[in-house]
């Protein structure tokens, strides 16, 4: 696995509606820029040589790392593939949708939840957005959100861009009714 | 870990971005570094004032607090102030806001000197401005916070913060490196040859 550049960000809100958020709302990302390992090989029939050697080399990689950022206790998590325009986001797909990569993300944050995911392809600089839900209960509505990402140099075309994401809360100001009470 | 809990009415939103670079051209940097920007979104103190306003009252209050918060998260996600190598400052400012606004907060002593004094440097602090819808993107320039000529260490990191800035807000951002690009090869001053028009005549035109 050929990692090019590892980017953290770290979002703290303060404020929103016009009225404080304290403590403040606190979200972080850590994506790492790596080469596609089926880049230059054509349609690749099957997929699982190459999950099995990187999948769980990221996961491992990345899982701790935004934890660290976050320094605090995850309570909503989420994923990323983003990538470049040779690839298929098929590729993408097969290295965030195996238990091997979002299990190392969910024993750090004692998480029993399916990791919320967006894939997509695009150019260097792509806008995207990763949704996050609660760590171990999916239908918590106060912590549906989600957190936009920008790397302004990947994906080249050969590269993919993997990101996990984690919030220390729900919404900031978060005032919706459960699902419960719908049901 | 970074803190000021208290609550600051004019502060919406803190945005720390980190990279650090692994592999460039392919290879491993001979010196690896970290480059990080903090911006921090406030609301423009001046707005719906001309240019006849004072602006020193507002910094004096908001600049230094400015200054201490950013350079704090700085020095956190860099490793502290000794890692710390090049530095460099912007300010973005919401479309119903004059670019002097930017420039009061980030080119006045209450936050030049302080943002010097807490990264412990020595050099001007270079420097972009613009005045910006929410969700663009800027490259701030950094150099070395002792001795400004170093080519090295001549970079730029980029901040973009999806929502802001606002038309009645100003993004501040204070941005640094640990250490120089990731593969510099072109020299410095003193290993260049003296160039003058005059030594490249004949070159095509």
């Amino acid at each position: 696995m050929n990692v090019r550049k590892i980017v953290t960000v770290v979002e703290e809100i303060r404020s929103e509606g016009g009225r404080p958020v304290s403590p403040p709302a606190k979200v972080a990302i850590v994506a790492a820029v790596i080469d596609n390992p089926w880049a230059g090989q054509g349609f690749v029939e099957d997929l699982g040589p190459g999950i099995d050697e990187n999948a769980s080399d990221l996961g491992a990689l990345i899982a701790p790392l935004v934890i660290e950022a976050l320094q605090d206790e995850p309570e909503a998590y989420g994923k990323a593939a983003i990538v470049g325009l040779d690839g298929e986001i098929e590729h993408g797909s097969a290295l965030i949708h195996t238990l091997k990569f979002g299990d190392h993300f969910r024993k750090a944050a004692n998480a029993t939840t399916l990791l919320p995911a967006v894939e997509k392809r695009g150019p260097a600089g792509v806008l995207f957005d990763i949704p996050l839900k609660h760590i171990t209960d999916a239908t918590i509505r106060s912590h549906h959100q989600t957190v936009e990402v920008r790397i302004a140099d990947a994906p080249h075309p050969g590269e993919i861009v993997v990101a996990l994401a984690a919030a220390a809360q729900g919404r900031p100001q978060q005032r919706l009714a459960a699902l419960s009470t719908e049901q | 870990m970074v803190c000021c809990m208290q609550e600051i009415p004019w502060l919406r939103k803190l945005v720390t971005y980190r990279d650090e670079v692994v592999l460039e051209g392919g290879h491993a940097p001979a010196v690896p570094a970290r480059r990080a920007s903090v911006a921090a979104v406030i609301s423009n103190p001046w707005l719906g004032t001309g240019p006849e306003q004072d602006l020193g009252e507002a910094v004096t209050a908001i600049a230094p607090t400015l200054a201490r918060m950013l350079t704090d998260r700085l020095v956190d996600s860099l490793g502290g102030v000794d890692a710390i190598e090049a530095f460099g400052k912007a300010a973005l400012i919401g479309s119903a806001g004059e670019i002097e606004h930017g420039g009061a907060l980030i080119h006045t002593p209450y936050f030049g000197n302080l943002m010097r004094e807490f990264l412990g440097g020595e050099s001007i602090i270079c420097f972009a401005d613009t005045r910006a819808d929410a969700g663009q993107p800027l490259v701030v320039p950094l150099w070395h916070k002792t001795h400004a000529a170093t080519r090295s260490h001549y970079q730029t990191v980029d901040v973009r913060v999806s929502d802001a800035p606002r038309a009645d807000e100003i993004v501040v951002v204070a941005a640094a490196s640990t250490g120089p690009r990731p593969h510099p090869r072109i020299g410095d001053r003193s290993t260049d040859p003296a160039i003058t028009s005059l030594t490249l005549e004949g070159a095509p035109s």
